[in-house]
């Protein structure tokens, strides 16, 4: 009999995924999207890995999903409905043949072939040091590149956003 | 972890519910340092506010439930409940009450990291400083969405400005500690406690303490940082439509949070558990916590508030780079050999 | 503890999820949300292979902290453009984002 805390934490994981696809209101399908993504962290957390779940938290829930519901609040129209969601039709249901086909032909390759048993080995915990070590040696040149990224990604970000002001800037720009 | 392995029988289940409900760590959460805890705690904060608040501008403050006013909180409580609870027409009420609850649990779940003794810790986690901050990250998405599911502009404009304020603080708080992550190598809150002590961290770590301090009074929302609850401009704030037993949730949710975050300064800054013998450790944890709470509250009785733009660019550029600063000072002070001080 | 096929089927299932999603919503936000339930279940293959790995290795954590990383900056970039096209074209049914002029 499978683990239940397992099982729960996948059933909210795919629950509020296709919760959050399938929503009416876009607001919903964001929050559905934020309890998926925490199902996620407690999965980690379930693996080991504690420090990536709580990045994990920080990160997706704390930020890109505050970004996200901000988004959705500035796209409306004056009616308050953004676009109606027809029915799926003829797309959605072969895009379900398509997904439920990909994702059966990636499961079976991968467990087929996969060079390692499939019962998980003793695991008394990987000390955080080895992460810092690892991130500080062999990959400080990957977490530079990173933090450049990131430096660009919010200059980008800001100047797709920004608004043309045609008159010049009055003096309450201080 | 439970594996259960086939069906269970009522006399199993029976048996595992009464192990779950003796076990320590159930009784821990839920009574001292846990709910109860941090419910009463709360609670008193609030009474402990309105006494220190009345001081500072030479009043008395409540003076006729119980002795000197302590039972004001629950009258308080208790005028909540029976109070109707009103929503307006188009205001999504599920959203509403799911989002106030969200908000109680949240404020709740940084206590189950604050130690209140040597090994005395809900859970003992060796990420529990990036846990509480995990924590209090997640607090802007869930007052955005009570003031967007309230439909009304001001509370969707206090939403959207407390979004912007706990957002901007939130790297300053997370750089303020670093230099103590450093001093001591772990995120462990009860190592970081056992470090100090030779020392509390707020000596070396001034500049760390004062931006943390900052960052904390702008992430409870008080003042001088209470613009999202600025009452001549915004009626309450994203709490504008809350009433009854939601408001009353909301509203200890604020407190809780409040008492949660001088619990953490205390165990950052301020040694913790650490003091005289003849008191026993989790006093001196509730002491010095109240202690802080206090500091805070005569801070909210004596400052003007700030201008929302100059909140933004304190938070986003000069905390950050007092933060820095910061960082740079302990770098200097352990290439001077001088963290054993710190080390157990 | 769980065999590593149960954690290959949940992270398949949740792609599966998130291809149905791309393919068939035409609100670009729920793109968005397509994507990141995809790198999210890259994520838990890594993070599940680094456990059952004999002896458990480092490296799937790097590579997630790196990929949780880099999903929230497309993500930010991606929120932009939808903004930016919203405010360009009135709309983000990506049905109807179909010219690339204006």
């Amino acid at each position: 009999m499978p683990d239940i805390v397992f099982l729960t934490l996948s059933g909210l994981v795919i629950v509020s995924a296709i919760f959050a696809l399938e929503a009416r209101e876009l607001i919903y399908g964001a929050v559905g999207l934020a309890f998926s993504l925490i199902g996620v962290a407690g999965l980690f957390i379930l693996l080991g890995a504690e420090y990536l779940a709580m990045f994990q938290v920080s990160v997706y829930v704390g930020a890109v999903v505050v970004l996200i519901l901000f988004t959705i609040m500035l796209v409306r129209r004056e009616s308050g409905r953004i676009v109606e969601e027809e029915e799926p039709g003829r797309l959605g249901r072969a895009g379900i043949l398509v997904a439920g086909l990909v994702a059966l032909a990636v499961a079976g390759a991968v467990i087929l072939v996969v060079p390692m048993s499939l019962e998980a080995p003793e695991f008394h915990g990987i000390p955080l040091r080895e992460l810092g070590r690892y991130l500080a040696s062999s990959y400080a040149v990957a977490l530079v590149i990173l933090g450049i990224l990131i430096g660009a990604t919010v200059v980008g970000g800001l100047t797709l956003v920004k608004v043309e002001r045609e008159e010049t800037n009055s003096g309450a720009a201080q | 972890m439970t594996c259960l392995q086939g069906l269970p029988t009522l006399q199993e289940i029976v048996n595992l519910v009464l192990r779950i409900i003796t076990s320590r760590t159930f009784l821990e959460v839920v009574f001292f340092p846990g709910f109860l805890n941090v419910m009463l705690s709360a609670a008193f904060l609030t009474w402990l506010e309105r006494k220190v608040i009345a001081r500072v501008q030479l009043r008395i403050g409540p003076l006729y439930a119980g002795i000197s006013g302590i039972l004001q909180p629950i009258a308080d409580g208790v005028k909540l409940m029976f109070k109707e609870t009103i929503f307006p027409e188009l205001a999504d009420t599920k959203l509403l009450m799911l989002c106030a609850l969200g908000l109680m649990l949240l404020a709740f779940a940084p206590a189950v990291a604050i130690p209140f003794g040597e090994g005395f810790v809900i859970a003992n986690m060796d990420v529990g400083l990036v846990y509480v901050f995990a924590v209090l990250s997640l607090f802007p998405s869930v007052i955005l969405l009570i003031g967007w599911a309230s439909n009304s502009k001001y509370p969707f404009l206090g939403g959207l400005r407390s979004l912007f304020q706990q957002v901007a603080y939130e790297i300053p708080m997370w750089l303020s500690v670093l230099g103590i992550v450093m001093l001591t190598g772990t995120l462990n809150l009860t190592k970081i406690v056992e470090a100090q002590q030779r020392l509390w961290f707020v000596v070396p770590q001034v500049l760390g303490f004062a931006v943390f301090f900052t960052a904390a009074l702008a992430e409870l929302e008080r003042t001088p940082f209470d613009l999202p609850e600025a009452e001549t401009e915004l009626v309450m704030g994203w709490m504008t439509e809350l009433s009854g037993v939601p408001f009353m949730i909301g509203f200890l949710a604020m407190y809780t949070k409040l008492y949660v975050m001088s619990a953490l300064i205390t165990t950052l800054f301020l040694g913790g558990w650490s003091g005289p013998g003849f008191v026993p450790q989790p006093v001196w944890v509730l002491l010095k916590t109240f202690l802080v709470a206090s500091v805070i509250v005569v801070i909210r009785g004596s400052f003007p508030r700030v201008r929302v733009d100059i909140l933004l660019k304190t938070g986003w550029t000069r905390l950050l780079l007092l933060a820095l600063v910061n960082i740079l000072v302990t770098v200097a002070l352990i290439s001077f050999g001088l963290d054993w001080v710190w080390r157990i | 503890m769980e065999p590593l096929s149960s954690y290959i089927i949940l992270s398949a299932a949740l792609l599966g999820i998130g291809i149905y999603g791309l393919v068939s919503k035409r609100n670009a936000i729920r793109l968005l949300f397509s994507v990141e339930l995809i790198v999210n279940a890259a994520n838990i293959n890594f993070v599940a292979f680094a456990r059952y790995s004999n002896p458990p290795m480092l490296t799937g954590w790097n590579i997630v902290f790196f990929s949780i990383a880099a999903a929230a900056m497309e993500a930010t970039v991606g929120l932009a453009l939808i903004l930016v096209a919203f405010r360009l074209n009135g709309t983000i049914d990506v049905r109807r984002l179909n010219r690339l002029r204006g």
